[in-house]
């Protein structure tokens, strides 16, 4: 790796984005080959496998709509990130999903209580934020995941900034008893308020 | 009962609590090997989440075919603010919706007679609430195609149609007001209310509770609004929520007539 191939790495994506922005789709695809990988597993994280793919065909047609409106403020990638974002909570917003968000379901992941085995940690994760209640999923992806702030967090969703922490809180502790980190023994601890 | 000291072990390992909080944590943990254990745990767990977040997985399959024929067949319409006027005249979403309904119109579609006055009906109720320009243009194409092409737009924040509209275009819809708005929910919530009998209980609570959702979006947004005016997201976002309820109300009013 050297700077100059970094440099040119990046004057290639910047030249993408300006020809995306004219109406040419050959960069536009060059930018979804790029980072589709990182819209598909935030949406996948965030909505559940079953509309992962069509959601992240909305985001990219809506980046592709969008795109006259990127100042290049920011970098590419945290633009579109953002755009992403806001086309999952406008998706789970649509279809009611966040109905439960703020419920308290502590019990979510009782019927996942045996520990998975080890030896595939990355599905096994996977795997457990999916089984979270749509709220705690949100924002421990959004949190721990992606790195948002929980002021971030409150204002991209309409919440107040305790609740994402005490979601996010609920959260950790259900992905704990799933993964079985030093399983907890019954009643000792709360998982979630 | 660790409860107290457990509910605040998030806060603690993301440094959120005041020194004092911070400092009692503390204390308490050196003498607590239970809650000592489950911070060690929820490190491993935010340690885990950091992994996932750097290894992303793409998609099973490839996605970019049904992005393409998106762009490609106008679904996608390309209508970048700012860079290129003629690419997209200044629209509303309820006016897309509209223009979508026109098209539908338009359109060689089969439809049951039925079906045909609930169209009918629910351009007279809306009617009230748009306003279209029709601009003749000499050798220009169909007002069909045009509504076609401006259905495909997105939604667009109000105050984001700074651009002139295309002199080409064949309808330029004037922006519906709140009081134009509210004008057309009213008419719709009327027929529907007034077509409610004709409805089974499961299809009207189905309805209710939509409205209900809808209408919390829209509160939450007008709300973020009110704290951050010139946030375009958010103007957006409120459009086409509001859009959505249009659309609701629309749909509702429609199956009323088709239960006749």
């Amino acid at each position: 790796m050297t700077l100059s191939g970094d440099a040119a790495v990046g004057r290639g994506l910047e030249n993408d984005v300006a020809l995306a922005a004219a109406g040419d789709a050959s960069a536009f695809e060059r930018l979804y080959r790029t980072h589709v990988a990182r819209i598909y597993s935030l949406t996948r994280r965030m909505l559940g496998t079953h509309e992962a793919d069509e959601v992240t065909q909305d985001i990219f047609v809506r980046t592709w709509q969008k795109l006259g409106q990127f100042r290049g403020e920011s970098a590419f990638s945290t633009w579109l990130h953002r755009l992403a974002v806001n086309v999952v909570i406008e998706r789970r917003r649509t279809f009611a999903i966040n109905r439960e968000r703020m419920t308290d379901d502590a019990t979510a992941l009782d019927f996942v209580a045996v520990a998975p085995a080890r030896s595939d940690l990355a599905v096994d994760f996977e795997h457990a934020i999916e089984q979270l209640p749509a709220g705690a999923r949100e924002i421990l992806v959004l949190h721990d995941v992606e790195g948002y702030k929980h002021r971030e967090i409150a204002a991209m969703l309409g919440i107040a900034t305790g609740t994402s922490k005490r979601q996010l809180h609920r959260a950790r502790m259900l992905m704990r008893r799933y993964l079985g980190e030093s399983a907890p023994a019954s009643g000792t601890t709360r998982d979630g308020d | 009962m660790h409860e107290e000291w457990t509910d605040k072990l998030s806060d603690f390992l993301d440094g959120e609590l005041t020194p004092t909080e911070q400092r009692a944590v503390e204390a308490h943990l050196r003498g607590c090997a239970a809650c000592s254990a489950i911070l060690e745990d929820l490190k491993r767990v935010v340690e885990r989440a950091r992994e996932a977040g750097a290894a992303s997985r793409p998609p099973q399959a490839d996605l970019w075919s049904g992005i393409a024929a998106r762009i490609d067949d106008g679904r996608g319409a390309k209508a970048p603010a700012g860079r290129s006027p003629s690419d997209r005249p200044s629209v509303t979403a309820f006016t897309d919706r509209a223009a979508t309904a026109f098209a539908l119109r338009t359109r060689r579609i089969a439809l049951t007679l039925p079906q045909l006055a609930a169209a009918a009906a629910l351009i007279a109720a809306v009617s009230g609430a748009l306003v279209w320009q029709v601009v003749p243009r000499s050798g220009g194409a169909a007002p069909s195609a045009v509504a076609e092409r401006r259905a495909a737009e997105p939604p667009r924040a109000p105050d984001a149609g700074a651009e002139a509209p295309d002199a080409t275009d064949r309808i330029v819809p004037v922006v519906m007001a709140d009081a134009q708005y509210d004008a057309a929910v009213a008419d719709l919530e009327k027929a529907l209310q007034h077509g409610r009998g004709r409805l089974d209980a499961a299809t009207i609570a189905t309805v209710e509770h939509n409205l209900q959702i809808i209408d919390r979006a829209i509160d939450q947004a007008r709300e973020a609004l009110a704290a951050d005016p010139a946030n375009t997201y958010l103007s957006g976002h409120l459009v086409e929520t509001r859009r959505r309820k249009l659309d609701l109300l629309r749909r509702a009013a429609a199956l009323t007539s088709e239960s006749d």
